[in-house]
């Protein structure tokens, strides 16, 4: 068992906040990702749960246990770093099996660990390699095994991915995933990737100068931001964001989207308000000019990226962004529609930013 | 304005063949990418043309006329700085003038072209401030203002926004392409980044250990890869690559868990192959459904607007990619499809594609 509460976290250097009254839970097993632009606070607060920095306030707890007097290495606590730490000098067989030597298991036992988790991460080919020479994509499955050998109960990963290369990044987090679903640790994987948060996390916590901005499940979060900071960070492309006008016409409430034209606002709108009219690229569909409630714009730009043709589309200074799938026809100039799902639609304060029927995260 | 053309070029370096007898054609006005893995020759061959390196068989023309024997200043090709870097202590016009400073041109020849050259990139009213306050798309503008103040024949960028974040590079990207469309010059750009090349470029080259491997548009080079190595490069989630052998127009795997009649005319290859197929054209169905091979679910992997779902067929990893969140969950047993249509065949050995003609 290893939760983890974090109450009241805050951390000073000088007059610079880096971490602010952050309140966190992570569950045992859970697998929850620290999201957030670099300088968010988000490697400060893993490396506070590591013990490798003291909070100006606030408390770690493992379990029921306060940490901040114990030493990091009684934390039982394992992690990985962007740049991993491997002893060059030492075979890769020898890299895994250090933690498990220095704690004096058994020859037999230490064995048997070592391939058991070189197997997992693919190592097995280089268990009798001598480290250095090995490739970047290898050194860092081996990062990654060194700290899972000795199976810690809470593991910790700060941006292990950022040095791979893109292909290998795609295989190492549907594997890094399945390893923490294998083992049952407790992971906290830091990332300014909103991908790798997304596609591997049970939770996500967002993080924006010092302060937590929201927690949940990748879908709760991309579906439901509480602001647009959270908005703009998940998601490529990310979320439109137009200035617009909240009314109510025949008594429902409408949003008039500036220069672009008038659509029904979701239903739990009240009152009259300057916002922000939010929409996914992938929940706009391109239509006629003439369906009615179609904003008419023109496609100023087409990126066909594989899979995805991402439509570029302006109309008197406004811009907006949609998704179509490989070889949708469409080019520069081309007049058309543009239909917003409703159910799809988020406002947001103009002026605050907070999403119009969202309470602050609570955590 | 400029054709730029290598014919037959090769570059060794001691042992290592840098670039491998590398021919091709950027026409005037082109946006022309270099893409391919790291140490595949991409820098070399922008460093051969900026006359940095020679070489050691071949020839390299601008407008028809060998540049072999001209100087680097002589050749009048322009390279953008990486990441676009300003001088962060002089004003946006003193950056921009700065490379006819430095030629030492007279001072009334100055200011009208770098006048010119601001009304260009629109950024006139840009010009007495300082990079610290301008907007990452204005910094750009200045940055290539800079390199285009010579009046280059072309001018070349050596993976110039790969320091950036990956919010900014997609903004980026479409704005150096906007840029280069207003201006109508020729450039060549190189990139590691696949979503990047096929989103900036009109066409692309693919490079392999210093060699071309394909020369084509992105979306020819995507939907028509050449060989199994062009297909593994471009689309992210990777395209599939499934193991088996054609018999008599029929594909399937070893174990015989997926077979995939191949109704093409006129195909007539018997062997060993791989076939490849793109996540998005990887279908998912209920296990009972007709005609799906039986698979399991591995992971599943949300990114809002599409969801990858990994299957677990026949013992090995397959990546599907579905539109919106399906409700999926791992573990769960569920019915796998491949339309023929959507298929690509590789030979085994030589990896080079089995469709002579387009595919779909």
């Amino acid at each position: 068992m290893a939760s983890i509460t974090l109450s009241g976290l805050t951390k000073t250097f000088g007059t610079f906040t880096a971490v602010k009254s952050l309140d966190l839970h992570i569950a045992d097993k859970e697998f929850l990702a620290l999201l957030g632009p670099s300088g968010c606070g988000k490697s400060t607060t893993m490396n506070i749960i590591a013990g490798m920095e003291q909070p100006s306030a606030g408390t770690v707890r493992f379990d029921d246990r306060d940490m901040l007097n114990v030493p990091m290495g009684r934390r039982g606590v394992g992690f990985v770093f962007q740049n991993y730490a491997i002893f060059t000098h030492m075979s890769v067989y020898d890299n895994i099996a250090y933690g498990l030597r220095m704690r004096g298991l058994p020859k037999a036992e230490i064995d048997a660990r070592v391939r058991q988790v070189a197997e997992l991460l693919g190592l097995t080919p280089f268990l009798k390699q001598k480290s250095a020479g090995l490739s970047v994509n290898i050194l860092q499955r081996l990062a990654i095994g060194r700290s899972a050998a000795v199976n810690p109960q809470i593991f910790l990963l700060d941006e292990p991915l950022s040095n791979v290369d893109a292909a290998f990044r795609a295989v190492m987090r549907t594997e890094l995933k399945h390893l923490q679903r294998e083992f049952g640790q407790t992971m906290i994987y830091v990332t300014h990737d909103q991908l790798e948060a997304m596609t591997m996390a049970d939770r996500i916590a967002v993080m924006d100068r010092g302060v937590l901005q929201q927690v949940g499940s990748p879908i709760e979060v991309y579906n439901n931001p509480v602001n647009t900071f959270v908005a703009r960070f998940l998601g490529s492309p990310s979320m439109n964001l137009l200035p617009a006008r909240l009314g109510t016409e025949d008594g429902r409430p409408v949003v008039e989207v500036t220069g672009l034209g008038r659509v029904a606002a979701p239903a739990s709108a009240r009152g009259s308000a300057d916002v922000l009219f939010g929409i996914r690229p992938e929940d706009l569909t391109i239509t006629a000019t003439d369906l009615p409630g179609a904003f008419v714009m023109e496609v100023v730009f087409v990126e066909r990226v594989g899979p995805r043709t991402i439509v570029h589309l302006a109309r008197d200074g406004q811009e907006l962004k949609a998704i179509e799938g490989n070889g949708f026809p469409v080019a520069i100039g081309d007049r058309l529609g543009v239909v917003a799902k409703p159910e799809s639609v988020r406002l947001f304060d103009a002026a605050t930013g907070q999403a119009l029927d969202k309470e602050p995260a609570d955590g | 304005m400029a054709e730029i053309t290598f014919e037959n070029v090769s570059k060794r370096f001691g042992d290592t063949v840098a670039v491998d007898d590398v021919s091709f054609r950027v026409a005037d006005n082109e946006f022309f990418c270099i893409f391919g893995p790291p140490t595949s020759g991409k820098s070399t061959i922008l460093r051969l043309l900026l006359g940095l390196e020679t070489p050691d068989a071949g020839d390299i023309l601008i407008d028809g006329k060998s540049v072999l024997g001209v100087s680097p200043a002589g050749r009048n090709v322009a390279m953008v700085f990486q990441n676009l870097a300003l001088f962060p202590h002089m004003t946006t016009e003193n950056n921009i003038r700065f490379p006819l400073v430095e030629r030492g041109q007279p001072a009334e020849t100055i200011a009208p072209r770098v006048a010119e050259v601001a009304e260009k990139l629109h950024i006139t009213p840009l010009l007495k401030k300082m990079p610290a306050q301008l907007s990452g798309g204005e910094r750009q503008r200045v940055a290539i203002a800079r390199a285009l103040v010579r009046d280059p024949v072309a001018y070349l960028m050596d993976d110039p926004i790969s320091a950036l974040d990956a919010r900014l590079r997609e903004e980026t990207r479409v704005e150096l392409k906007r840029i280069q469309r207003e201006l109508g010059h020729t450039l060549i750009y190189v990139t590691h980044d696949q979503e990047e090349a096929m989103s900036v470029a009109d066409r692309m080259a693919i490079l392999e250990h210093g060699a071309i491997r394909q020369i084509d548009t992105p979306e020819a080079i995507y939907d028509r890869p050449a060989s199994r190595y062009v297909a593994r490069l471009v689309g992210s989630p990777p395209i599939n690559l499934i193991p088996g052998v054609v018999r008599t127009g029929r594909f399937e795997t070893d174990d015989g868990a997926l077979r995939i009649d191949l109704d093409r005319g006129g195909f007539a290859h018997d062997g060993p192959v791989d076939l490849g197929v793109r996540p998005e054209d990887v279908r998912i169905s209920p296990p009972d459904a007709d005609g799906a091979a039986a698979a399991r679910v591995y992971e599943v992997e949300p990114l809002g607007g599409f969801t990858i779902v990994d299957v677990e067929m026949s013992g090995q990893i397959l990546r599907a990619m579905l539109r919106g969140q399906p409700p999926i969950r791992a573990n769960e047993p569920v019915g796998l499809s491949i339309a023929p249509s959507s298929i690509h065949l590789f030979a085994r050995d030589s990896g080079a594609t089995l469709f002579a003609d387009t595919r779909g």
